[in-house]
């Protein structure tokens, strides 16, 4: 492999469903590599060792990635063997690569260190992640990965809890049950996967590679107990008298409301309403899903980040127009890039610097038009960097039919009254090791964090899984 | 999957399951309820566990068929087969104390909610008087209550045949409105307890206002996910904005704002409607 290499320094573009067709349904956007554009692509990276690697230290869980970029390299003329060895690598530090191949921000995290980046375009490092994943399950490689895994699991007496079948959740139990622990996971749901099924759209993140991704987990031995409401179906406390241990992986999905008169009209929606009821109970099949949802000719998405980016797009499949109003500046949209330059394709439009101050409704109670207050940004900033804004004193009105807000969350307030669970500002106070104020109770995910990102979630998951191991081995050590 | 273990129609559009549900039956106290899917496209519908057996797992619920959903229920599910999803217990129990007489009162099939906390609340030592406003053919679990509460009152409203279905309505809430007065005036009660649709709540409450009695309503607007996670059941209380189903769905009466609860349920009427269209249609269509 001395050989001197070539540089390419474009990067191998993925294929698009073009926008007139893609607007008109929920199925996915992006087409993704074939094996074929995947080595082209994989052919690119430099190989940086791995001890020096700038994408691995970029990555909230340290994949090793020009390993895997590496295993398909290596063994180019037989696709299996390469993905099913890429996948081993992958699947050390995370097991749900289909999905974070899709939804992870790569380019403020892998991406953003990738030395190509000084000379061309950087790796293409999400959709390689994601043709692995998504390769391996189409060919079964990962069935076959996971029985050679299975086997060698050795039972250990402990039994862990976990609240919540997020990405934190799952990557928690995923880890314990390798370890050998009896895991259930508790969910208020009537489906496992938080936002990954309930948020995330199916044109950014098909609801059936969720599923086939949770399966890998029931084969593992990981018991899911859904409708299971912790807080209300059973308490912590109860939980801690039947396991060893607790996982708090309950995210953060108390939606918040803009604090204006009218909040309460018809018309109106949070994300989180609007989102569950298109994803989850996939109200843009009524009547042939039985849940209903509305959207009006004209609908204002009131946020600018990942999940205002979600719900324009699911609103404009409705063959509807959707204005993104936003309180701040382009250069402060929150949502990824991907994300936002999709939205402007397919026609979302574009509002800043208004911020809502009041909702006018008709005489039915329903929904009418947003007044707005105009906003100018300072050259000073806060604490997260970006600029402060005032308000102008300037109003404009739209009218709009229906709203969504997607303004933030809040962790989930039956978890967050659990006596002896310390809790600052919503969010479950926690050690290094991920340990609550309640022995044996551990917290990761948007819980602890507000709201994040899933690679985050999944890394505390599993890092939490770590902590509750040496926590169990200490105790069963002292016993 | 919860399977059912009993189902019989009680009365006119009411239908009774009695339900295997462990989870449920072990820790629900009354005021709370469940979220149930009962079909693989369907719905989540709030509906109250009525009576429930903790050492046997099973609860009871009562369904009124209204739309294409509890339609489906009624129809479609037979004793042995099972419902995809029943989740809770959840919203808050109702205080358990000693208030003195009350007066409980169910409009429709609100009065199937009523009965576990009268039960309740009589065997604590209250003086519970139930009042059942509804249609002739509507009156259920009549034998229940009164071997459950003090005394137990019967307002059956006939059906005029030659009238609109909203103008029989019009009769039941004047009926109930009639009877309450008449009994606040003859009567003394420290609290009246009502559930059943929010206009009836609110034509009632206007008249326990007068009398200035403590009143506690179980409210029903439209839920998704009964966890606190969508907002869909928002209401405003004491000028605050609150989620029925975690905060509720037991709110004080002088609180609630009225208007716009009644126009929030009142919201998807007609995609409710066409649900339940498309859904004939297809029985017609697909039966024989
Ligand atoms: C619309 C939207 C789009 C997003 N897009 C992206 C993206 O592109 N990229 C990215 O990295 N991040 C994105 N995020 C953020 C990301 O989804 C979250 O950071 C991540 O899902 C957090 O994982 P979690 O496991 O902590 O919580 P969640 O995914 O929220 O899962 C928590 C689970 O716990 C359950 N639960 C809650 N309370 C209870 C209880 N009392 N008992 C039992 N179960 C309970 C919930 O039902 C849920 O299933 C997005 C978020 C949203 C809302
Ligand atoms: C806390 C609570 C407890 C309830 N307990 C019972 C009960 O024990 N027995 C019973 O028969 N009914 C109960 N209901 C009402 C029941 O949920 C509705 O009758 C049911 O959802 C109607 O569904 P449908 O498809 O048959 O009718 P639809 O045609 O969909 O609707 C008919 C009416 O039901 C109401 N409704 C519709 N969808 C919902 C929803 N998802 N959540 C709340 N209301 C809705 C609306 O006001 C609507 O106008 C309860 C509601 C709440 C909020
Ligand atoms: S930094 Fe870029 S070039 Fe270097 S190993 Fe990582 S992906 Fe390859
Ligand atoms: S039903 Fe979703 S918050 Fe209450």
């Amino acid at each position: 492999m001395a050989t001197k290499r070539k540089l390419i320094k474009v990067r191998v573009p993925t294929r698009e469903r073009p926008v007139e067709e893609r607007i008109h349904d929920f199925k996915e956007v992006n087409l993704g590599y074939d094996f074929v554009t995947a080595l082209q692509e994989a052919e690119r990276c430099l190989q940086c060792p791995p001890d020096y690697a700038p994408c691995i230290k970029g990555c909230p869980v340290h994949i090793n990635i020009p390993g895997f970029i590496g295993k398909l390299l290596q063994h180019r003329d037989d696709p299996d063997r390469a993905v099913k060895e890429a996948l081993n690598v992958i699947w050390a530090c995370n097991t749900l690569p289909a999905t974070t191949g899709r939804v992870c921000p790569q380019e403020d995290q892998c991406e953003k260190n990738c030395v190509m980046g000084k000379v061309g375009d950087k790796i293409n490092i999400g959709k390689l992640e994601r043709f692995v994943a998504d390769y391996a399950r189409e060919k079964n490689i990962d069935e076959e990965l996971l029985l050679e895994i299975v086997p060698k699991i050795e039972k250990k007496p402990q039994k862990v809890a976990i609240v919540g079948a997020g990405p934190a959740g799952l990557t928690a139990a995923g880890e314990l049950a390798k370890m050998g622990y009896g895991v259930t996971i508790y969910e208020a749901l009537h489906e496992p996967g938080g936002v990954l099924i309930y948020g995330i759209p199916e044109f950014r993140l098909p609801k059936d590679i969720v599923e086939k991704e949770l399966d890998k987990l029931k084969k593992l031995g990981v018991k899911i107990l859904t409708d299971h409401v912790v807080g209300s179906t059973v308490t912590i406390e109860e939980l801690l008298r039947e396991y060893d241990a607790v996982f708090i992986a309950s995210g953060a999905g108390t939606p918040r409301l803009v604090n204006a008169p009218g909040v309460n009209l018809n018309g109106i929606y949070t994300a989180n309403e609007f989102l569950t009821r298109v994803n989850l109970m996939k109200a843009y099949r009524f009547p042939e899903y039985d849940t209903p949802v509305k959207v009006g000719k004209r609908v204002i998405v009131i946020g600018a980040g990942n999940t205002a980016m979600d719900a324009a797009r699911s609103a404009r499949r409705f063959g509807v127009e959707v204005i993104v109003a936003y309180r701040r500046g382009e250069e402060d949209v929150s949502a990824r890039v991907e994300e936002f330059e999709h939205a402007k394709e397919e026609g979302v439009k574009f509002e800043f610097f208004l911020n809502p101050v009041e909702f006018l409704g008709d005489e039915k109670g329903n929904l009418r038009a947003v007044k707005f207050e105009r906003m100018r940004p300072l050259e000073e900033r806060d604490a997260r960097g970006k600029r402060k804004i005032v308000g102008t004193g300037e109003y404009v009105t739209i009218e709009a039919e229906t709203v969504i807000i997607a303004i933030g969350k809040h962790p989930n307030r039956l978890i967050v009254n659990t006596p002896g669970l310390k809790v600052e500002r919503g969010r479950i106070v926690v050690d290094e090791n991920l340990m609550t104020s309640i022995p044996g109770v551990f917290a990761g995910g948007d819980a602890i964090r507000g709201e994040a990102t899933v690679i985050l979630a999944m890394g505390d998951g599993r890092r939490a899984a770590k902590a509750i191991h040496e926590y169990l081995t200490n105790r069963a050590k002292n016993n | 999957m919860y399977r059912i273990l009993e189902k019989k129609e009680i009365g006119m559009r009411h239908v009774r399951f009695k339900v295997h549900a462990p989870h449920v039956a072990r820790k629900v106290q009354p005021g709370q309820f469940v979220i149930v899917r009962a079909f693989k496209n369907g719905e989540r519908i709030p509906l109250t566990p009525v009576a429930w057996d903790r050492e046997e797992g099973w609860i009871t619920l009562t369904v009124f068929v209204r739309g294409k959903t509890t339609m489906r229920m009624a129809t479609e599910l037979k004793e042995g087969d099972e419902i995809l999803n029943v989740a809770g217990p959840l919203g808050n129990p109702v205080e358990m104390k000693r208030f003195g007489r009350v007066l409980a009162i169910g409009a429709y099939a609100g009065i199937v909610e009523v009965y576990p906390i009268a039960r309740a609340w009589q065997e604590l030592g209250n003086d519970v008087t139930t009042l059942h406003a509804t249609f002739e053919p509507m009156v259920v679990m009549k034998e229940e209550f009164e071997r459950a509460v003090g005394r137990h009152i019967l307002e059956p409203v006939p059906i005029d045949m030659n009238k609109s279905f909203p103008e029989n309505m019009k009769d039941v809430t004047r009926k109930l409105t009639e009877k309450v007065r008449e009994l606040l005036e003859k009567e003394h009660f420290d609290l009246v307890l009502m559930v059943g649709p929010a206009g009836d709540q609110k034509a009632v409450f206007e008249v326990v206002r007068e009398f200035g009695i403590p009143m506690h309503v179980d409210l029903h607007p439209i839920m998704v996910d009964g966890t606190g996670m969508c907002g869909s059941c928002r209401v405003t209380v004491g000028g605050e904005v609150k989620f029925a189903c975690i905060d509720g769905p037991g709110f004080d009466a002088y609180k609630v704002a009225w208007d716009e609860l009644i126009a929030r349920v009142g919201y998807y009427t007609d995609m409710e409607r066409r649900a339940m269209e498309e859904y004939m249609k297809a029985l017609q269509g697909g039966g024989e």
